[in-house]
Formats: structure tokens, C-alpha cells, sequence
């Protein structure tokens, strides 16, 4: 599994790599932004109503705004400037946009790793048992997985939501249970559909992969080696087949992370995800207002570009270091 | 021979995939909450009439009965009724389908015009400056949510530059186009190009990015290759070499990937209609979704779904006309 | 009498790689005569295949050559840039190292052609055989249809010149004429229904067929030399001994000069008049075919003889002598003889790099050992373990040529390892 041979591979493509190191570095800032959010953020990212006295949206900091309100009837200039209380400024509501920013990433992460878990556990399985046994059962996956092919990722995703509702589930926040962040909001509102949904798009893809991982080491010399020794065919499955298979999952699951973030940014915008904790959600709430308040959109954005970077950048570096022959390059994304 | 027989296989698989979409699609329509009833008639609080309506669709029937309904009419070219639009489905599909047809076009051509020259120079000029600002740029192209692009671009060319429309379509191209060869009226076709612009360049932008590294990850790998030296060997001029044999050899896989990225390029036209509140069937597909308005959503994935798989075949068959090897396997 | 056609002097050709600088080529000297088989011996990662692809100018970055000259006896040429290039020129020879990249590019093919050693990846798999073939009939014709001195100019073919090609048949590269040569040349290599093969795809020749056809490709621009860099390596022994055949009888033929590339001493045998033997980068040994099988002085080329089983048998293939194949980073590679930590006979006098000495036989005969000029001295020898860990002469951890095999499909990247991949037969 992880051979000394696979980490001084690792270690030495780091070293080559800039590019590697990068993404490392902002992987683990989103990481650390969505983990510790709650301690991290200045206001509750739900509160309304930060807004000056005339009732304006600050601009981020050291940026000035200019905007036309309605004073005693008549239409006079007034002109907003950034404070410190707002870094990133206030949206349309009046709420932080900052605080806003650190809860989409977690969201965005949450789904992206647990919907990417979720498909693995999906496809893998599938995906090596059809490989392993050949035959019917592989027949029949290729078909599932030629009709999949043909649904567009996103559009599946849309319709699978259409259809199941945009379901969530309420976790405790632990870090304000803790009474680190006090004034925060108490639950995780995780979206739980958006995450089975992305797996049910994205599972045939580790499928895919796992099968034809299995495929080449079914015949191989120790696995029938095994198999003579009396091996079950779960045993050999378990402890020969899918430690082998796992490079080029890890590096799959990887590029999955990212297709799912940007999947799950793309439903958000869209209306279908259950919670306005989202970067995608905030980019459709500043698509609304771009003309007067183009800082409410530009913000999220770069967050989902940054985020989809560090993710594409460490599956990079994985593919070169660890070079697994992954046909294609995945699912693609989907926005 | 070998090819017809290849042919034969690949309609029969498409056959059957068209028939998993489509039931995978009534599967959801029968799974999704809320009654098309309310969608119909409204809050009509009259039970005769709403049973009327629900005998009218056949909504009381069993599931499978309505199933195999639903297939009879398909196989009769007949995708049904919108519950809200008072119009058949079929209509709907053939007003919007031009317009998405257009974007998706105008994306692949402005992806594959901008992408392989880029893939090419960065291939042949590996590690240096043009070659890192295409690899950069790439990266940032496969990492932009699109609806994020198209914002941005509105904020940044449209409203600076003012040429651009920021919603909807404008005139149809075949209109442009009549107009100009009728009437020599060349201010329609400027006027297509300006809505379609920057649309166009939303949902090319990802396609350019994956063409670029695709072009230069395939042609790195075909310079390595002996035939490239045995090819310079023979002195054969260097355009030739890189453009006849390299490049050629890179784009033939690259076929194959595009034609099943066309679902990524629905998807991403879903966004992009969106965005620009561009009259094709992605806008209409969520309009409809929203609503609940199942017998459209249906239609449509179908339509794309039948797109795939024909243009799949198509590219196949092309891959197996440039790729010699293929054939006789 | 004979005229020498080609005269390489201290030729270096250096990769820099990202491990360090390696020496494939170190300072090799060569002297063709017009006419003549001369052939280049060594196992793999020797850098015979290096040398020979540094004479007809296919080193790519990061490979260089460095130093040394090449030159080359063309009257014709000589005279038509004598005036642009006079340091490159000495009499009726050019030196090839200092003549701009453009002219040389336009020997290949003409003066120059190469056939590899495994004919199926060296041919497009995507093109048929006769177009193949018939672009390297088009670049002779071009070439000869325009005066030397406008050559290196009216060779360039732009992208728009490709673009028109591919709209209007008429302005295509490849012309009908050339076509109908590259038919003639299959027929000339001994393809049977060249017509009908000619718009074949590499893939649906056999390994032979195909390495015919290769050699067809070669000869279409009617070289001077024609370098064979381990032409039946990827082959069958019968059809090997076909291939030679071929080769012997349209040398006959057309009076080319053959620079043959090999690591089977059976075939040196077989087809060289004159042998270089090299190894780390250098030539050790060279000389008439007597010289280096009957009157050899190195041990290395003892070694090579010593192991060779049945010369004519076509499996007379070279063994490894025991020990490292010695590493060709400049860094590792020290001031003495590359080869005394796995020679039998290595003496203190050989911890100085040996120069080349002149040695008993005919008058090319030389040998960079210092055996040609002091005996052996047994008091003088080096302990057995003077080179820790390797065991010398005789250990068990040898590493032949096949180990180097891993990376045989990216020479590019990593350009000691020569592609030997024919040599499980
Ligand atoms: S110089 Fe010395 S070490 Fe080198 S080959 Fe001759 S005898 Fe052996």
C-alpha cells in the first residue's frame, strides 16, 4: 500500500514540483478556513442588516462605493466606504460577506469529501467485483456505466434533485458547542441530498477505474497463486485486489473532489441545495445585484476557483508521483 | 464488412442506453413529490374536474401501464404534453433546440481554435514562458465554475465595453444569415455575434482549458515516440513532421474524449442559458425542473441523451476512419 | 584506392540531465572510406547508438554535442558554401559541427538516412507505408531540383504551404512521381505486389516486410551513408539473415557507405570490413575486422570474444563481462580507464586515462589501453578490491545489458540506456 518507494516517489515530486507545493498550501488554507469557521469568522453569517446608515452594503475594505439613494424624496449621491468590520464587505442583506465566505468553504468541503467518500464506497466495490469475476457481471456494469455516460453530469445531478428534494440534515457544531464561538450558528446545516445526489453522478467513474484495475491484477501470478492455496474469492478481493487498485483511486478521488466541488457550487447557484451556506448560493444572490454590488459575487468566485485549484493541483501532483494510467481525464467538471 | 458490423453493434448499445435514460428518467418523475394536477388546472378546488384531468393524462393508472404508455408514445416520436405550457413537448424541444445547437457550437469552435495552437506551442516549446502562462491558464480554465465566468465577464466586458448584450439571444442565426444572402444585411449577423460572444466564451473557456492540456500532454508523448525521429531521419520538413505526423497522431485520441465531453458541454450550457437567460433547452430544462413540469424535464434529457449517443457513434466511426489500427482489431 | 567519406574526431555529445551531466559520447574518433561497412560494438549504454545519431544530427535537448568535428567529403556541397562557411570547409570535406543547423538538416535523407532498429514503432501507425516512403523520395526530389547553395532556404516548408496541401491535392507535399518511386523501391527491397502494400498500414506488415520497407525509405533519397542502428535486433534469426543479405547486395548496388550500429559481433562478422569497439562513451578498440577479432589487445574486446559462442551462427549475440556497466555521469566517471574496475588486468599504470595507441596489425589498428604499450605486470596489479564492492574480475553481480532496458521507449529522457528491447530472443 504506501511503500517506502510511494513516499520518496511523493517526497520527490513535491521537491520538483512547485506547482505541487502550491496546491498543498491552499488546500490546506480553504481546509483549515472551513474547519474552524466558527472561530475564524467575525459576525454570524446569517445576521442581517450590516449595512450603513442609509441603509448601503459596504464594499471590502479600502474600496469606496458610490451609489444613488433616495433622500426626502429626492435622488442624491452617497457615497459607502469599507470598514474593518467587514474585510469583504456586506451583500445585499447585509450580512458578512467574510463570515459568509469561511462557512461556504465549508460546505463546499463537506460535500466535496464526503460526496467523493460516498461515490468511492459506491463505485469501488461494484467496480472491482465486476472486474474480478469478468463475465455477466461486468457486462452488466459496462452498460450501466454507457448510460450514465450519456446522462450530462450536471443534468442528472438537477433531476435527481428535481426528484428527491433538497433534503439536509442539522449537525451540532462542535467548536460552538465547545463555547469557542460564541454568537455562532449552532448547527452544521449539512446538505445531505447534494451529497448522495453528486455520488449517485460520480460513483461510475471509480467503478470504471476499479474494474479495470481488478481486471489486470486478477491475472496475475500471486493472485492465482492464492486462489490455489484455497482463498476465497472476498479474501483475495479484500487483501490483493483492492490494495492494488488503490493508486489510481486515490488519484481518481482526488480529481473527483474537485469536479464535485464545482458540481456542488453549480447546483447551489442553480436553487437546488438546501443550504445558503454555499459559495454557488452567494454568486447567485450576487448575480442578482451585480450591477450595483459586484463584490457580493466576485468574492465566492475566487474562493471556488482557489479551492478547485489547490484540489486539481494535488491530484496533479499525485498522478505524476504515483502514475497510474487513469484513462481520460475523469469526470471532468461540471461547471 | 468489419465496419458495418461495428456499426450495427454501436446502434444496438445506443439502443439500449437510450432506453435506460428514458426509464431512469420515468423512474423520477415517478418518485418526485407534488401532483401535476395543481400545475394544470391551478388550485381548481373542483374533485370532478381535477379527476378529469388525471384520467385526460392517464395518472390513474398503475405505474407500469403509464410506463409502457410512455414508451408507445416515444416510439412514435411522441414525447407528450407539458403540464403548464398547454403545448406538446415536441414543439417546445424544436423552438429551443436551435439556440442551445448555436452556443454549443460557437463554444466547441472558439475551444478548438484557441486550444490547439495553445496545446501545440506549449508541447514544442515545453518549460518555457509561452509554455507555463498555457499551462497556468489552463488551470485556471478547468477550475472556473461557469456561472462565476459569465458573471464576471458581464461585469468586466460588458459593462465596461458596452458592445455586448448581457441576456438573451437576439436573432437566430439561420435569420442572420437569410438576411444577409437575401438583403446583403450584414448589421443581424453583427448583431448575433455580439450575443453570442461572451456566452460562447463562458462555455468554451473549460473545453479550451481541457483541449490545451489534453494537446499537450498527447503531443509531449507523441514527440517521444520513434517514428517522430525516424521521420526527422528522413529529412522531412519540420512543419510536416510536427503537423502531418505529431499533431495528427495527438488529435486522434482527442476525438474520442470530446465526444464524450459533449455531456459536460450540455451540463455546462444548462449554466451558461442561465446565466445569460439564453433561450435554449438548459434554460428551459430548469424552468421546467423548477416547476415540476416532469413531461419537458423528460423530453429534453432525452433529446440530449439521444444527441450523445448519435454524435458518439459519429465519432467512433471517425476514429476508426483516421485510425487505421482500429478496424481490423 | 579508397577515399574516406567520413572523419570524426573528439566528438562529445553530453546529456544534462537531471541527475547530472552524462558523457554518452566522450571524445570518439572514426574514419570511414567511401564504400566500406565500418561497424560500432558495444553493449548497451555504450553510446554507439548516441554516436551514430550525433553524426546525422538527431540529438535533442537535453542532449548536446559539445565538442569534436565531423567531417564530411562532399566536393559538390564544399563548393556551394565554401564562400558562406570557409571555416567549415578544408579542401572538398566540410566540417558538419559548423555549418548552420538548416544545411545540415538538409543532408538528411540525401546524404544521410538512418534505419532503426524496431521497424514497427519507427514507422506513423496512422499513414500507409507508400506515403511514408514517398515523403522521403519527395525530400531527395526537392532537393535535387534546387542548387545546393538555395537548399537550405527553399527548404522550408511553412504551415500555410501544409494548410494549401491538405485543401488542394495539387499542392499536396507528396507528388504522384514519388509515389510511384516509393512502389519501385519496395519492389527494389524484394516486397512482393509492392502496389498493393504500398497502401498498407505499418501494423498489417510483418516485423521483416516492414524492416525492408525501412530500408526502402532509407535508400529513397540515395544516401552517401547510410547508418543502421541495430537493423535486425527486433528480428527472427532467419529473417535477420535475410536482412543482411538485403543490405549486403544494394551496398553492392549503389556503392553507399554503411555505418552499422550493433551489439551482436556475429554480425560485425558477417558484414564490417572495419570495427570500433566501444565502450563508456569511447571507442577502445578499432581497426580492420583482423585487427580487432585476431590481433585485439583490449580486454574488453577479450571479454567480447571470449563470450561470443558461434560466430556465424546469427546468435552470436554479446555477452556481459562480468561487473557494472560503468556509469557515465561526468561526476562518476574519473581519470582513469572507464574499464579497469571490471578489467582482469588493471594495473596501477591504468588509474591514468589511457590515449590511444597505435597496435600491432594493419595501420589503423589503435587501442586506448595500456597494454598496447607496457606488458601485463603482475606486481603492478591492482588488489582485488581496489574498487569496493564490485567484485573483479569474476563476480556474480554483473549487469548486462538488458537491465538498462526499463526506459527503452523515452530515449529522449534518459539517453544512456539504448533501446535493446529485441535482445530476449
Ligand atoms: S588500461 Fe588497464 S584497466 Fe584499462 S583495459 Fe587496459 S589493462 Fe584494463
Amino acid at each position: 500500500m504506501i511503500s517506502d518507494r510511494i513516499k520518496s516517489n511523493l517526497t520527490n515530486e513535491l521537491r520538483r514540483s512547485l506547482l505541487a507545493k502550491v496546491g498543498i498550501v491552499l488546500f490546506v488554507s480553504i481546509l483549515l478556513m472551513g474547519l474552524f469557521a466558527p472561530v475564524l469568522a467575525t459576525h454570524n453569517p446569517h445576521e442581517q442588516g450590516h449595512s450603513d446608515e442609509a441603509g448601503a452594503s459596504y464594499p471590502p475594505l479600502g474600496l469606496t462605493d458610490e451609489i444613488t439613494i433616495a433622500q426626502d424624496g429626492e435622488r442624491v449621491s452617497h457615497t459607502v466606504e469599507g470598514t474593518s468590520e467587514h474585510v469583504l464587505g456586506t451583500n445585499n442583506v447585509g450580512q458578512d460577506i467574510y463570515s459568509r465566505f469561511l462557512y461556504g468553504a465549508r460546505t463546499s468541503l463537506l460535500v466535496g469529501l464526503s460526496g467523493t467518500l460516498l461515490a468511492t464506497a459506491i463505485g469501488v466495490p461494484v467496480g472491482l467485483t465486476a472486474g474480478y469475476f469478468g463475465g455477466r457481471v461486468d457486462d452488466g456494469l459496462m452498460r450501466i456505466a454507457d448510460i450514465m455516460l450519456a446522462f450530462p453530469s450536471l443534468v442528472l445531478a438537477l433531476a435527481l434533485m428535481g426528484a428527491f428534494g433538497r433534503g439536509t440534515v442539522g449537525i451540532p457544531d462542535p467548536i460552538v458547542a465547545a463555547g469557542f464561538a460564541d454568537g455562532m450558528p449552532e448547527t452544521i446545516t449539512f446538505p445531505g441530498m447534494v451529497t448522495v445526489v453528486v455520488a449517485l453522478v460520480t460513483w461510475v467513474w471509480f467503478a470504471r477505474v476499479a474494474r479495470g484495475e481488478a481486471m489486470a491484477i486478477r491475472n496475475e501470478e500471486y493472485v492465482k497463486a492464492a486462489r490455489s492455496l484455497g482463498a476465497s474469492h472476498a479474501t483475495i478481493l479484500r487483501k490483493h485486489v483492492l490494495p492494488n487498485s488503490l493508486t489510481p483511486i486515490i488519484v481518481l478521488a482526488t480529481i473527483q473532489v474537485a469536479a464535485i466541488i464545482l458540481l456542488e457550487s453549480s447546483l447551489s447557484y442553480l436553487g437546488f441545495s438546501g443550504t445558503t451556506l454555499s459559495w454557488g448560493y452567494e454568486i447567485q444572490r450576487g448575480h442578482d445585484v451585480m450591477r450595483n454590488q459586484w463584490w457580493v459575487a466576485t468574492v465566492p468566485g475566487i474562493g471556488i476557483v482557489l479551492s478547485v485549484i489547490g484540489v486539481n493541483l494535488l491530484g496533479d501532483w499525485l498522478r505524476d508521483a504515483l502514475d497510474p494510467n487513469i484513462e481520460g481525464e475523469g469526470a471532468g467538471g461540471a461547471g | 464488412m468489419a465496419f458495418g458490423k461495428f456499426l450495427i453493434r454501436r446502434l444496438l448499445q445506443g439502443v439500449f442506453v437510450i432506453w435506460g435514460v428514458v426509464t431512469i428518467t420515468f423512474a423520477l418523475r415517478a418518485l418526485s413529490p407534488g401532483d401535476p394536477v395543481n400545475l394544470i388546472a391551478g388550485q381548481v378546488p373542483d374533485q370532478s374536474t381535477r379527476d378529469q384531468i388525471r384520467q385526460d393524462l392517464g395518472l390513474d393508472q398503475p405505474m407500469y401501464v403509464q410506463y409502457f404508455d410512455y414508451l408507445g408514445n416515444l416510439l412514435t416520436g411522441n414525447l407528450g404534453y407539458s403540464y403548464n405550457q398547454r403545448r406538446a413537448v415536441n414543439d417546445i424541444i424544436a423552438q429551443h433546440f436551435a439556440a442551445t445547437v448555436e452556443l454549443a457550437v460557437a463554444a466547441t469552435i472558439v475551444a478548438v481554435v484557441i486550444a490547439i495552437p495553445l496545446g501545440v506551442v506549449s508541447a514544442t516549446r515545453r518549460d518555457q514562458p509561452a509554455d507555463y502562462a498555457a499551462t497556468f491558464g489552463s488551470l485556471v480554465g478547468i477550475s472556473t465554475p461557469n456561472f462565476w465566468l459569465g458573471i464576471m465577464l458581464i461585469l468586466i466586458v460588458a459593462m465596461q465595453v458596452g458592445v455586448f448584450p448581457t441576456s438573451g439571444r437576439g436573432i437566430a442565426f439561420h435569420e442572420a444569415m437569410y438576411n444577409l444572402f437575401r438583403y446583403g444585411y450584414v448589421l443581424d449577423l453583427l448583431s448575433w455575434l455580439s450575443y453570442i460572444t461572451l456566452p460562447a466564451i463562458t462555455l468554451g473557456t473549460y473545453f479550451t482549458a481541457l483541449i490545451t492540456r489534453l494537446t499537450r500532454s498527447g503531443m509531449i508523448d507523441e514527440l517521444g515516440k520513434p517514428y517522430v525521429t525516424a521521420t526527422e531521419a528522413k529529412g522531412l520538413p519540420r512543419t510536416l513532421v510536427r503537423y502531418k505526423h505529431v499533431l495528427r497522431n495527438t488529435l486522434i485520441p482527442i476525438i474520442t474524449v470530446l465526444g464524450l465531453q459533449l455531456g459536460t458541454l450540455m451540463g455546462g450550457a444548462v449554466i451558461t442559458e442561465e446565466v445569460f437567460n439564453w433561450p435554449g433547452l438548459g434554460q428551459m430544462f430548469i424552468t421546467s425542473l423548477r416547476n415540476g413540469d416532469w413531461p419537458v424535464v423528460q423530453g429534453i434529457v432525452l433529446f440530449i441523451a439521444v444527441a450523445f449517443v448519435v454524435i458518439n457513434i459519429l465519432v467512433d466511426a471517425l476514429y476508426a476512419r483516421l485510425n487505421p489500427q482500429v478496424t481490423d482489431e | 584506392m579508397t577515399e574516406e567519406i567520413l572523419r570524426v574526431e573528439e566528438l562529445k555529445t553530453r546529456f544534462f540531465t537531471d541527475e547530472g551531466q552524462v558523457n554518452a559520447v566522450d571524445g570518439v574518433d572514426l574514419s570511414i572510406d567511401r564504400g566500406d561497412t565500418y561497424g560500432i560494438v558495444g553493449e548497451s549504454g555504450s553510446g554507439k547508438s548516441v554516436t551514430a545519431r550525433s553524426i546525422i544530427d538527431l540529438i535533442e535537448p537535453p542532449g548536446e554535442i559539445t565538442d569534436g568535428e565531423i567531417w564530411y567529403r562532399e566536393p559538390d556541397l564544399a563548393a556551394a558554401i565554401g564562400d558562406d562557411y570557409p571555416d567549415a570547409i578544408d579542401g572538398d570535406r566540410i566540417d558538419l559541427l559548423r555549418i548552420p543547423p538548416s544545411v545540415r538538416r538538409s543532408l538528411r535523407g540525401s546524404n544521410f538516412s538512418m534505419i532503426f532498429q524496431d521497424p514497427q514503432s519507427s514507422f506513423n501507425p496512422t499513414i500507409t507505408v507508400g506515403e511514408q516512403i514517398a515523403e522521403a523520395v519527395e525530400v531527395q526530389r526537392r532537393a535535387s531540383a534546387n542548387p545546393r547553395s538555395t537548399r537550405a532556404r527553399s527548404e522550408q516548408y511553412t504551415l500555410t504551404s501544409m494548410i494549401l496541401g491538405s485543401m488542394f491535392s495539387s499542392r499536396r507535399y507528396v507528388s504522384p512521381e514519388s509515389r510511384e518511386r516509393a512502389i519501385e523501391l519496395l519492389e527494389l527491397v524484394g516486397i512482393p505486389d509492392p502496389i498493393e502494400r504500398a497502401d498498407q498500414y505499418p501494423h498489417e506488415y510483418s516485423g521483416g516486410m516492414l524492416q525492408r520497407a525501412m530500408i526502402a525509405q532509407a535508400l529513397a533519397g540515395e544516401p552517401d551513408v547510410l547508418i543502421a542502428d541495430e537493423p535486425t535486433t527486433a528480428l527472427d534469426v532467419t529473417i535477420q539473415a535475410q536482412i543482411l543479405d538485403l543490405l549486403d547486395e544494394l551496398q553492392a548496388e549503389m556503392g553507399m557507405t554503411i555505418l552499422l550500429i550493433t551489439h551482436n559481433l556475429g554480425v560485425v562478422a558477417r558484414m564490417c570490413n572495419r570495427v570500433g569497439v566501444m565502450y563508456a562513451g569511447e571507442i577502445v578498440e578499432r581497426g580492420t575486422l583482423e585487427d580487432v577479432f585476431d590481433d585485439y589487445v583490449h580486454p574488453y574486446t577479450a571479454g567480447l570474444l571470449g563470450s561470443v559462442p558461434d560466430m556465424e551462427g546469427g546468435g552470436g549475440r554479446l555477452q556481459p563481462i562480468s561487473g557494472n556497466v560503468p556509469s557515465l555521469l561526468d561526476h562518476e566517471m574519473g581519470d582513469r580507464c572507464h574499464f579497469a574496475d571490471r578489467c582482469p588486468k588493471a594495473m596501477e599504470d591504468c588509474l591514468n586515462h589511457p590515449p590511444e595507441y597505435p597496435a600491432s596489425g594493419s595501420d589503423h589498428h589503435a587501442v586506448r589501453c595500456v597494454l598496447a604499450e607496457t606488458g601485463y605486470n603482475d606486481g603492478r596489479a591492482l588488489p582485488d578490491d581496489y574498487f569496493d564492492g564490485t567484485d573483479r574480475p569474476a563476480g556474480d553481480k554483473h549487469v548486462g545489458p538488458d537491465d538498462r532496458d526499463e526506459d527503452s521507449d523515452d530515449e529522449r529522457q534518459h539517453p544512456p540506456a539504448e533501446t535493446t528491447g529485441g535482445e530476449h530472443q
